[in-house]
């Protein structure tokens, strides 16, 4: 009989299910395509020189915190539903049903459709898998080969963590249902919700952020205290003087609106607080800007606050202006009089006003949600191309060694090291070399060896002799320089501009075995990797071997080619023998380090593997999620509409009219959101790509970051589309007469 | 007196080939404007379906209705709407009031859909209440107030647009015997004092009392009419309680309330 029961309810409620159904099945079969490959049957060929079990471990816990996604997802969707059927359950509670069974009859409901969704998940999971292996075989250079991806324990761990989920939900709505009083089940959807002004929600926000203010403002004043110097240039004082005067500002607002009677409401605070939080976002922004343009010593702690504050600033201002726009519907039915009674606008701003309090809060989680989703979509193609493009100029040769002496304080303490651990290892182990070069790095002034500030590190210089010897063996043409003459090598980060700056500027150069002069050729920007240069500096100098005899060698690098690549195992162990001998931060100040292809594409290839998929996997989780959402809120109340949409019929209203009401109803409900995020997400994409845009332009190329949002802006908008046209159908056919 | 309403051998039946229902065989009358016509029959006697036939949310088989002159059964899917929003006004024992619209934007609704000029939506509202007593709920949403209220607020909105005709479709039911008075007495003030034409359909004697003249159906026909005329009111239950215990059959279906 309770079988039936079950049965029954799920057939009836298949319209409030569907969408649920779909966005579930979506979910699992990413959650199962994405697991898949951490699977302990999973085994692709990526060679010897690629260790993969790392990234599967990693994959599993990525794959378990982005997940816990879909419990939010579950928890929502099924208080929706609750409350959808709260009258049902008094019936059956008014019929003489215990509310025990009423519950465990809506829990075996909603976990029944939860697992038919599971179960088509993980079918679904096993041919996108098929993508994910293509992805990944595209990140190790491999070529795709099919492989069946339907692993026991991948289904197993899927059953597992939506089982647990549903378990989890589902307990909490029985207790839910156990504890409501039958009248409150039997009058719930007969209410309208409390008025906006009185939802809690709003001024939990601003509190939260007025608190949120006092640290900002107690960080401003202690920066100043500890950092401020009035010699800074403009920019930098300005960013100063914003973070300490902006959160002033914003308390005195709070202040000023408390003890004021007249405006001591939400949303005069609110109206207030608007140009205050988007001050406060100007300072926050400007903070990474600063500190990048003026290499401005903050630290990375006290940039990651400002982030903090950055984020939360943005939040505050999306929750605060949906809030007002809603107070503005309100207003506008009030005041414009005009058009509220125009046609059938009464009876709209009677629908969006019912659900005011809810939907405000729904927006505004769902507006923040959809804009992290569109920078995480966006952003992860960028990281991952980014770590791939500085991997090719980072790892140009199979092994490379550096010093470093920025610790070293006597000149006495400075060691030449010549490696020679690396060639007996290199024998021992029968690895055959193509090309070896050992090259020290001088100080042009020797004076100069105490210059430890940022701003002001000397550039460093290389003999002629050992520059070609590493062109030659990039298979680069060599470079000739006349007895005094000198030319710079350039970092590929540099920027053009910064470049013929200090050419134009420095013609000649003086070092301690006389002047030298620009030569014809006076730069050139082949990559040639990362150590080559010193700190905080983008370019090295080339000096005739003569005058480098002369000078101060502070750095001693080494460069290896070998005719076949190294394995993993190899590499593992080169690099431990290295360390043992070469401590990373030695006693006397010199720091060195080793650096082998195999291990830094191994590490590279894995993590941006590993970051793309899960920052792609996490974005269209949030994208459908809250897509989703959307689509129920309609869809849940459709008994409520088409009740509402039948006595606005019998008035006279025609289909034509009720089509265009259907029709205005869900886009300001669909639209308020999502053209809030896209207007907040194009701004924080335009700061974000303005932040990074030399390692943008050096590593990958703002054509693949245009394609990128094209293609993000395209799966929105077909995602956009499918839930807001089923939606728009499924409610047009609900409130269609009959 | 100007004929509103004329009903001209209008059928309905129900079901297909096999298996057919005549919810109504055969029903022919006149309803004058300012008339209270009361309908009444037993369940099944095809009140209901005529009720709806009449304002056009159904269709007829057969037969022809003509409202003010327009044969309503012609009329094309379009028009019907605008029909029904000029001509028409319903009051029903559910009082299809909007949760979400108080009771002055539900009564102000009926007046938007018909684009009436927005300066005198207000004043309209304001003085249909006052007449109607229900000044002080104005601002009141529809499940902050009683059955008696809500049904009065549905009265209001059903008159507001001076439709032709008004629809009541046991407006009564929902309500208790000092509500239904209450109403009732209204829908007389409605009839008498602002000249609505009211075509009322009712299972219960005593609200049928209020009517001025009244139809009884039985299986899908007229059976007979009775006019009040001058007769009182309680006279006139005494003659409908009479035509009732005629009908035999169908009486232990209608409702017997005595007068208080």
């Amino acid at each position: 009989m309770y079988t039936r029961l079950v049965w029954n309810n799920i057939r009836r409620a298949a319209r409030d299910y569907v969408v649920y159904v779909v966005t579930l099945t979506v979910c699992v079969m990413l959650f199962y395509a994405f697991l898949s490959i951490s699977s302990n049957w999973y085994h692709p060929d990526l060679g010897m020189e690629y260790d993969f079990t790392l990234l599967s471990d990693g994959m599993k816990l990525a794959i378990g915190v982005v997940s816990l996604l879909l419990l939010f997802l579950i928890c929502h969707v099924n208080r929706y539903m609750l409350r959808a059927r709260q009258r049902d359950f008094a019936v059956l509670a008014v019929m003489g049903m215990e509310q025990r069974v009423i519950a465990w009859l809506f829990f075996a409901e909603t976990f029944f459709v939860g697992m038919i969704a599971v179960a088509g998940g993980i079918l679904g999971g096993a041919v996108v898998s098929q993508f994910i292996t293509a992805m990944l075989m595209r990140i190790y250079e491999r070529a795709y080969q099919f492989q069946w991806m339907l692993f026991p324990d991948t289904v197993g761990w899927t059953f597992l963590f939506f089982g647990v989920c549903f378990l989890v939900v589902g307990l909490s709505d029985v207790r839910t249902i156990r504890r409501t009083a039958i009248i409150e089940m039997l009058t719930a959807n007969r209410r309208n919700e409390p008025e906006l002004k009185k939802s809690r929600w709003m001024p939990a926000v601003t509190a939260c952020y007025l608190l949120l203010t006092v640290w900002m403002l107690e960080t401003g004043i202690q920066k100043i205290y500890f950092y401020y110097d009035p010699r800074f240039p403009l920019p930098m004082r300005l960013m100063f003087g914003m973070n300490l005067l902006f959160p002033a500002v914003t308390l005195l607002w709070a202040t000023f609106c408390a003890v004021s009677k007249k405006r001591r409401n939400i949303f005069a605070l609110l109206w207030g607080l608007v140009p205050c939080a988007l001050c406060n976002t100007l300072g926050a922004a400007s903070v990474a800007l600063v500190q990048k343009e003026f290499y401005l010593s903050l630290g990375a702690e006290l940039l990651n606050q400002y982030l903090m504050f950055l984020v939360a600033d943005v939040q505050f201002l999306i929750c605060a202006v949906i809030c007002l726009l809603s107070r503005a519907i309100g207003l506008w039915k009030e005041k414009v009089r005009a058009h509220t009674y125009s046609g059938c606008n009464l009876f709209f701003f009677g629908q969006l006003l019912s659900k005011l309090a809810t939907t405000t809060k729904t927006m505004s989680v769902i507006c923040m949600t959809l804009v992290a989703a569109v920078f995480l979509f966006v952003v992860a193609p960028v990281l991952t191309q980014w770590s791939f493009g500085y991997l090719d100029s980072r790892s140009m040769y199979d092994v490379q060694i550096s010093s470093d002496y920025h610790n070293v304080y006597d000149e006495r303490d400075l060691r030449m090291g010549d490696y020679k651990e690396v060639t007996e290892f290199f024998r021992e182990q029968g690895i055959a070399v193509e090309a070896d070069v050992t090259v020290p790095l001088y100080l042009p002034q020797r004076e100069r060896f105490h210059d430890r500030e940022k701003l002001d590190f000397p550039a460093v210089a290389i003999s002629l002799g050992d520059y070609n010897a590493i062109r030659e063996m990039l298979g680069l043409s060599p470079v000739r320089l006349g007895e005094t003459e000198f030319t710079t090598q350039w970092h590929l980060a540099a920027e053009g501009e910064e470049r013929e700056e200090f050419l134009r500027n420095n013609k000649s150069v003086s070092t301690d075995a006389g002047e030298l002069t620009a030569a014809a050729t006076p730069y050139y920007d082949d990559a040639m990797g990362e150590n080559l240069y010193n700190r905080y500096t983008r370019f090295i100098y080339v000096f005739p071997d003569a005058v480098c005899e002369k000078l101060l060698a502070v750095n001693q690098n080494r460069y290896i080619m070998t005719t076949e690549p190294i394995s993993y195992a190899q590499a593992g162990a080169l690099a431990q023998a290295f360390s043992a001998e070469y401590a990373e931060y030695a006693e006397d100040g010199m720091e060195y380090s080793i650096r082998l292809r195999t291990l830094q594409v191994n590490s590279a290839k894995g993590s941006g593997f590993l970051m793309e998929s899960m920052m792609i996997y996490g974005a269209v989780v949030l994208m459908v999620i809250c897509l989703m959402i959307l689509s129920l809120q309609q869809l849940l109340d459709l008994d409520q509409h088409r009740y509402r949409f039948g006595v606005l019929r019998k008035l006279g209203a025609d289909e034509k009219t009720i089509g265009t009401l259907v029709f205005r109803q869900l886009g300001v409900w669909f639209g308020l959101p999502v053209v809030l995020a896209i207007l907040v997400s194009a701004v924080i994409l335009a700061y974000f790509l303005q932040t990074v845009s030399v390692e943008i332009a050096a590593y990958v190329g703002m054509g693949a970051v245009g394609a990128q949002i094209l293609k993000t802006v395209g799966i929105f908008l077909v995602l956009f589309l499918a839930y807001f046209l089923s939606t728009r159908m499924l409610f047009r056919r609900a409130v269609a007469k009959r | 007196m100007k004929e509103i309403l004329k009903l001209d051998h209008i059928q309905k039946f129900y079901g297909n080939e096999g298996n057919i229902t005549q919810a109504i065989k055969d029903i022919s009358f006149c309803v004058q404007e300012g008339e209270f016509l009361g309908i009444m029959g037993a369940s099944g006697s095809g009140k209901t379906t005529m009720l709806n036939c009449i304002s056009t949310i159904d269709t007829v088989s057969a037969g022809h209705i003509y409202l003010d002159g327009t044969d309503v059964t012609e009329l094309k899917e379009k028009a019907i709407a605008k029909f029904r929003r000029e001509n028409l006004g319903f009051i029903f024992q559910d009082f299809n009031l909007l949760d979400t619209l108080t009771i002055s934007e539900n009564i102000a609704l009926a007046l938007t859909i018909n684009h009436v000029p927005v300066k005198e939506i207000e004043a309209r509202v304001e003085e249909i209440a006052a007449s109607l007593n229900i000044t002080d709920i104005l601002e009141k949403y529809p499940y902050e107030v009683s059955g008696g209220q809500k049904q009065r607020c549905a009265c209001a909105r059903a008159i507001v647009n001076h439709p032709k005709l008004i629809l009541a479709d046991e407006p009564t039911g929902a309500l208790d015997s000092h509500s239904s008075q209450m109403l009732l007495a209204t829908m007389q003030g409605m009839n008498d004092m602002l000249g609505a034409t009211i075509l009322m359909v009712t299972h219960d004697a005593f609200s049928a009392s209020y009517a001025k003249r009244i139809l009884f159906l039985r299986d899908g026909a007229v059976f007979t009419e009775i006019v009040r005329g001058d007769d009182s009111r309680q006279a006139f239950f005494e003659k409908i309680l009479n035509v009732l215990t005629m009908m035999g059959g169908g009486v232990s279906d209608v409702h017997q309330t005595g007068l208080e």
